[in-house]
C-alpha cells in the first residue's frame, strides 16, 4: 500500500485486513444498458462504489448481472474507488444528489464518521432482511447511531501469524499454544538469529499500534472506554500498562523491525530471510507467494497460526473490514434498497469467503474452507476486536498519537508516563 | 580562451549537477523495469538488467488513453487560457496607469497567499450550483484561477521589459500594431510565457484533490487518479506499474517542454531577427 | 551529456552574434524596467489618458475567472469560520453561528504556536535555499553553452514533472533505513553506523530530509522562472562590465540582481508562501518514520485538528488564520515589492 495514503487509508487500514484471494483491480464494468419495460419501481441507473480490489471482478459480474435481472430496464454501474481520498470525495458527493452514488462500501472506522450526520439513509427496519443478529455485530454497531442502524457489515478480516517453520525448528521450538510461549518463542529466535542483521523473531514497526492492540487486549487493557457516555483515555489503567510493557520488550528484545517504521510491505524483510514470525492479514500470503513481489521459494517453510492469547484461545486482534449503506439523498431509495438486499444475499455473501474474506454472515463463515490459511482465518475472526466505538475515534487515528505512542514505546520511554500523556491526547480528541 | 575554459567548466559543473538532480527520477525509471521483489532489497539493483517491461504492459491496458485525453483537454485549455488571460491583464498593469490598479496588483498577491486545504468544499459547491461537476470546463476554470495570479505577475515583469520604444520603431518602420506585435513584442515576452506555461501546465497536469472532488465517474478520471488507482490494485501496492505510469505521466511534460524550450533561450534576438 | 567544445562554442557564438546583431537594443537598463540599475525609480509615463477604459477590459478575464472560481468560496470560508460547521452541516443541518470560537480555540492552542515557530523557522530555511540554489543555477545556464544547457534545463524539469506520488515514494525508499540506498551507500563507505540508521526519528535530522526533498521540488521552478528574467538581460552589459574589470560577483550584484529584481521578488515571495504551507511531503514522511508530535508543521496539524474528519469551520479559521500569519511575516517584504514596482 502506498505510504502516501496512509491517512486515510489508515482510516480504513482494518478494511485491507483480509484474507489472501486474486482479486483485480479493474475499473467498473460497463453493464449492457436494460429494455425499456416499466416495473416497480421507475427503472434507473444505479452507481455501486465499491473500494480497492477486496469484491474481486467474477463478484462484480454477478451482481451486475443478477441486479439487472431482477430488476428490469434499471441498469447497475460498479465504480471503484481508492480508500485514498475516499473520504473526501464522499464528503463532497454523497451530498449532491446529481452525483452521489446510490450504493457506498466504507471503512468501518469511516462508517461513525458518516452515520451521525445524515449522510445515510435509515435502514433499522430493513437489517432483520438483510442478515439480524447473524450480522457481524461490531460492524453493525459502528453502522449505527442513536439506535437507528445505517450501515451494515460487507465483509471482515484480521491478522494472524506467519511464521518460519524453518527457523522454529532449528530453535528446537513448537508452535506456541499461549501467549507466555509466544513472547519467549519471539525472543529466542532473535537470540538464535542474532547473526543475521536487523533480525526480528517478532516482526513489530514502532507505528505498527494495530497489531500492537492484540497484546493490549490480550492483557485486558483498551484504547479508550465509555464511562457514563464519556469516552476517556485508558491506555494507563493496570492492565493496559501491562499490555504495553509487553509490547516494549517485543519491541526491544524480539524486533529487528525500524523503530519508527510502518508495517506496510511486511513481505520485504520477510522474503529477506530477517523475519521469524509476523502478525499480518491474510493476504499476505498472496504476496508472498507472488514470483514479482515476493518469494514463492520460501513457502514451503511457511505456515500461519492464530496468535494465541494468555488462555490459550486465539488472541483479539483488531479486526477490520468495510461497511455498506445507501446515500440519503440518492433519488432511487428503493433500487438501492434491491441493490443491498442482493448484496447482503446469501449468494453473494458467500463468494466472500470463497475469496477467503469473512463474510458480512457469521453462518457463512464455513464457506471459508478447510486449509491451514482458512482455518486460521477463522481462528483469529472468533476473539478480533473493533477500535473503540467512540464516534470521533477517526480523528484519534488522524492525528496520529498511537502512532506516537508506540514508537516513543519502542524507542525504550517510560510506558507508564507516555500512555498517561496519550490518554490526554485521547481524551482532548474524543470530548 | 579564457572564456571557452570557463564556460567548458561551467558546462560540466550544470551537466553534473543535472545527473545528481535527476537520480530520483532515474530511481524512477529504474524501478518500472523491475519486480517489487527487486526494487526493495537488501542490495540495491542500480541497473534494471534482467528487467522486465510487464510493467509497461499493465499500465497500457487500463484506459492510458482515455485518461490522457482528459487531462490534456483540461490541461491545454488551463494553459492557453492562462496565459491569455494573464497577458491582457499584465498589459493592463505594466502599460497604463489607472485607478485601482495598485488594488489588483495586491489582491492577485494576497491570493497568492490563501491557504487552499480547505476550500475544495466551497469549490464543489459551487461547481454543482453551475452544474460544471464532472466537466472538463468546470476543473479547467478552478486549474486557471489557481495558475492566473502567478502568471500575471510573471507577465507583468516581461512586459514591463519590451522597450516600447521597440515596438514604436517597428510602427515607424512600416509594420501594422499587429506585426509589431508579433514580430517585436511576444517574441520578447517568450521565456516569461514558456516559464509561466511550464507552471500552468504541471500545475493542472499533476494536481489531485480536486480533480479527486469534481471528477468522480471513471469515465472523466485524470491522469493523477489513475495513477492512484495502482497503489491499490492488489492490496500490495504495485510500484512497477505506479513507476512506468508515473514515466508515461511524465513524457507528455517533456514533449511540450521540449516543443517550447528553444523560445526560452533569448528572448529578443532570435525572434526578433527571425521574425 | 556534454557536446563537443567546438559545438557548445559555436552555438554560443550564435547567440552572442543574434545578440549584438539585435535590431537596434537601447541603452537596455534603464528601458529595460524603467529604472537603471541602482534602482532608482523613474515613473514610466502612461501614454493613456487616465480614464481608458482600455485597461480595464483588458483585467476583465483574469478578473472574471478569478471571481468565479474562488470570490464565493472564499466568502463561503469566511463565513464557515465563524460557524460550527463539520459534516452534518455538510448534509444539510443549520449550521450554528459561533462567533470567534473557532479562532480561540486556535490561539489558546499552546501547541499551535510550537508549530508556527517551527514552520517559520522551516519556511525561512528552505525557502532560501531554494532561492539561493534556483538562482545559481539559472545563472550557470546563461553561462554554459547550448548543450549543458538543456542538459541542465531537462535534469530541472523532470525533477518538477515527477508525479508527485512517485518522487515521495521514491526519496523514502533512498532514505529507507533498512533498505535504502544512502545507508546501503554510507556502510558501504565504511560508515557501519549507518546500517539501519533512521533518518527521521530524530527531529532535526527529519527536517533535514524534508529540506532536502523540498528543496529538490522547488529548485526547478525558481531556476526557470529566474533564467527567463535573465533572457532579457543584455549581454553587452555584461561584456562592458568585465571590461571595466570588475569581478564576477560585482557584476551579478551590480548588474544581474538589479534587472531580474521583479522575478527574483516575486519568486522568493512564492517561496515563502509555499513553504510556510507545506503539506505533502511533511505527510508523507510522518507515515514513514519520525514522530508526528515533534514534526508537525502548519500544514499537517490544521489538517490533523481535523479537516480530514469534516471540521471544516475550525479549518476555515484555521485558514484565515495563516493568511492573516502569511500576511504578517510577508509585510515588510511586501511593501518592498510594492515600492520597487513603483505600484
Amino acid at each position: 500500500m502506498n505510504r502516501a495514503l496512509r491517512l486515510t487509508a489508515g482510516l480504513a487500514a482494518a478494511a485491507l485486513a483480509l484474507s489472501a484471494c486474486g482479486g483485480d483491480g479493474d475499473d467498473s464494468t460497463e453493464p449492457a444498458a436494460g429494455g425499456e419495460d416499466a416495473g416497480t419501481p421507475e427503472p434507473a441507473d444505479l452507481r455501486l462504489w465499491l473500494n480497492g480490489p477486496d469484491t474481486p471482478q467474477s463478484m462484480r459480474d454477478w451482481l451486475v448481472a443478477e441486479f439487472e435481472e431482477q430488476n428490469p430496464g434499471s441498469t447497475l454501474t460498479i465504480e471503484e474507488q481508492q480508500w485514498e481520498g475516499l473520504v473526501d470525495r464522499l464528503t463532497t458527493s454523497l451530498g449532491s444528489e446529481s452525483e452521489t452514488p446510490d450504493v457506498v462500501e466504507v471503512g468501518n472506522t469511516q462508517a461513525p464518521t458518516f452515520t451521525t450526520v445524515g449522510a445515510f439513509t435509515d435502514i433499522t427496519d430493513l437489517v432483520p432482511e438483510l442478515g439480524g443478529d447473524d450480522l457481524l455485530q461490531g460492524f453493525v454497531e459502528a453502522g449505527s447511531a442513536d439506535g437507528k442502524t445505517y450501515a451494515v457489515p460487507l465483509y471482515a478480516g484480521s491478522s494472524y501469524i506467519f511464521y518460519r517453520k524453518d527457523l522454529l525448528a532449528a530453535s528446537g521450538l513448537d508452535v506456541p499454544t499461549n501467549m507466555q510461549e509466544f513472547v519467549d518463542a519471539a525472543v529466542k529466535l532473535k537470540q538464535d538469529n542474532a547473526s543475521v542483521p536487523n533480525f526480528s523473531g517478532f516482526w513489530l514497526p514502532g507505528q505498527d499500534w494495530r497489531d500492537g492492540a492484540a497484546f493490549l487486549w490480550d492483557a485486558g487493557g483498551d484504547f479508550a472506554v465509555e464511562e457514563d457516555g464519556e469516552w476517556t483515555g485508558a491506555l494507563s489503567t493496570p492492565e493496559s500498562q501491562e499490555g504495553l510493557q509487553l509490547v516494549q520488550r517485543l519491541f526491544t528484545e524480539a524486533s529487528g523491525a525500524p523503530k519508527d517504521g510502518n508495517e506496510a510491505d511486511g513481505h520485504v524483510p520477510f522474503c529477506a530471510g530477517e523475519v521469524g514470525m509476523m502478525l499480518r492479514p491474510g493476504w499476505l500470503r498472496g504476496s508472498l507467494e507472488d514470483p514479482e513481489i515476493g518469494c514463492p521459494d520460501m513457502m514451503a517453510n511457511v505456515g500461519v497460526f492464530a496468535l494465541p492469547g494468555s488462555d490459550g484461545e486465539p488472541a483479539p486482534v483488531l479486526l477490520g473490514g468495510s461497511n455498506i449503506a445507501i446515500s440519503a439523498t440518492s433519488q432511487n431509495q428503493e433500487l438501492a434498497a434491491n441493490l443491498l438486499e442482493l448484496i447482503m444475499s446469501d449468494e453473494f455473501q458467500s463468494q466472500y469467503a470463497e475469496n477467503g474474506l469473512t463474510p458480512a454472515k457469521v453462518s457463512l463463515a464455513s464457506g471459508l474452507g478447510t486449509d491451514e490459511f482458512a482455518a486460521a482465518t477463522q481462528e483469529a475472526v472468533t476473539n478480533a476486536k473493533l477500535t473503540p466505538a467512540a464516534s470521533n475515534w477517526a480523528t484519534v487515528e488522524g492525528s496520529r498519537i498511537l502512532e506516537d505512542l508506540f514508537v516513543a514505546i519502542a524507542n525504550g520511554g517510560d510506558v507508564q508516563q507516555l500512555a498517561e500523556e496519550a490518554d490526554a491526547a485521547i481524551a482532548d480528541q474524543l470530548g | 580562451m579564457r572564456t571557452r575554459t570557463r564556460q567548458r567548466t561551467f558546462g560540466v559543473v550544470a551537466v553534473v549537477i543535472a545527473l545528481i538532480w535527476m537520480f530520483p527520477v532515474y530511481w524512477m525509471l529504474n524501478s518500472s523495469f523491475l519486480p517489487y521483489n527487486r526494487i526493495r532489497a537488501a542490495e540495491p539493483t542500480f541497473l534494471p538488467l534482467n528487467g522486465t517491461v510487464s510493467a509497461y504492459g499493465r499500465v497500457f491496458d487500463s484506459n492510458f488513453f482515455d485518461t490522457l485525453r482528459v487531462s490534456a483537454t483540461v490541461t491545454g485549455i488551463t494553459v492557453v487560457a492562462a496565459l491569455l488571460f494573464a497577458f491582457l491583464a499584465a498589459l493592463a498593469l505594466s502599460r497604463f496607469r489607472f485607478k485601482g490598479r495598485r488594488s489588483f496588483i495586491l489582491a492577485v498577491l494576497i491570493i497568492q497567499m490563501i491557504p487552499a486545504e480547505g476550500l475544495f468544499i466551497s469549490q464543489f459547491k459551487l461547481l454543482e450550483g453551475w452544474q460544471l461537476l464532472n466537466s472538463v470546463i468546470g476543473l479547467s476554470l478552478l486549474y486557471i484561477a489557481a495558475v492566473v495570479p502567478f502568471t500575471i505577475w510573471m507577465l507583468r515583469g516581461f512586459v514591463n521589459g519590451v522597450p516600447r520604444d521597440l515596438e514604436e520603431a517597428a510602427l515607424v518602420d512600416g509594420c501594422s500594431r499587429l506585426q509589431a506585435f508579433f514580430r517585436i513584442t511576444l517574441p520578447l515576452l517568450a521565456p516569461g510565457l514558456v516559464a509561466s506555461g511550464v507552471y500552468a501546465f504541471l500545475q493542472a497536469w499533476n494536481e489531485f484533490t480536486l480533480s479527486l472532488v469534481i471528477m468522480t465517474r471513471p469515465e472523466n478520471m485524470t491522469l493523477p487518479l489513475w495513477l492512484r488507482s495502482f497503489t491499490e490494485s492488489n492490496r500490495i501496492s504495485d510500484w512497477a506499474g505506479i513507476m512506468a505510469g508515473s514515466v508515461l505521466v511524465a513524457v507528455p511534460v517533456m514533449i511540450f517542454f521540449l516543443l517550447v524550450q528553444h523560445r526560452m533561450t533569448s528572448g529578443l534576438v532570435s525572434g526578433a531577427v527571425k521574425g | 551529456m556534454p557536446p563537443s567544445p567546438t559545438s557548445s562554442a559555436s552555438s554560443r557564438a550564435e547567440e552572442r552574434a543574434g545578440r549584438d546583431q539585435g535590431p537596434g537594443r537601447p541603452t537596455p537598463p534603464t528601458t529595460w524596467t524603467g529604472r537603471g540599475p541602482a534602482g532608482d525609480v523613474a515613473p514610466r509615463r502612461p501614454r493613456r489618458p487616465r480614464r481608458s477604459p482600455l485597461p480595464y477590459a483588458l483585467l476583465v478575464p483574469a478578473l472574471a475567472v478569478l471571481v468565479a472560481a474562488l470570490g464565493y468560496p472564499l466568502y463561503r470560508q469566511a463565513v464557515m469560520s465563524f460557524q460550527e460547521y463539520g459534516l452534518a452541516q455538510q448534509f444539510g443541518q443549520p449550521p450554528e453561528w459561533v462567533g470567534l470560537d473557532n479562532y480561540v480555540t486556535l490561539v489558546t492552542d499552546s501547541y499551535l504556536w510550537t508549530v508556527i515557530a517551527r514552520s517559520i523557522v522551516f519556511c525561512v530555511a528552505n525557502a532560501a535555499i531554494t532561492m539561493v540554489a534556483g538562482t545559481a543555477l539559472a545563472v550557470l545556464m546563461t553561462l554554459v553553452g547550448r548543450g549543458p544547457r538543456l542538459t541542465l534545463q531537462i535534469g530541472l524539469l523532470l525533477a518538477w514533472a515527477m508525479p508527485h506520488l512517485a518522487s515521495l515514494t521514491v526519496w523514502q525508499w533512498l532514505f529507507d533505513s533498512q533498505y535504502g540506498v544512502i545507508n546501503w551507500l554510507l556502510v558501504n563507505l565504511g560508515l557501519d553506523q549507518f546500517a539501519g540508521h533512521s533518518w527521521l526519528i530524530d527531529q532535526l535530522s527529519f527536517f533535514t530530509v524534508a529540506t532536502v526533498i523540498v528543496v529538490w521540488m522547488s529548485v526547478p521552478f525558481v531556476a526557470f522562472s529566474v533564467y527567463a528574467g535573465l533572457t532579457q538581460v543584455p549581454g553587452e552589459l555584461y561584456e562592458a562590465a568585465e571590461i571595466d574589470g570588475s569581478t564576477a560577483w560585482q557584476r551579478f550584484r551590480q548588474i544581474t540582481v538589479p534587472l531580474v529584481k521583479p522575478v527574483l521578488l516575486i519568486v522568493a515571495l512564492l517561496q515563502i508562501i509555499w513553504d510556510l504551507k507545506v503539506f505533502t511531503q511533511i505527510f508523507v514522511l510522518q507515515d514513514a518514520g519520525g514522530i508526528t508530535a515533534e514534526t508537525n508543521l502548519i500544514g499537517t496539524y490544521i489538517y490533523r485538528l481535523g479537516l480530514g474528519e469534516g471540521e471544516f469551520g475550525l479549518a476555515a479559521a484555521a485558514s484565515w488564520f495563516v493568511l492573516l500569519l502569511t500576511v504578517a511575516l510577508s509585510l515588510y517584504y511586501v511593501r518592498v515589492l510594492v515600492r520597487e514596482e513603483e505600484l
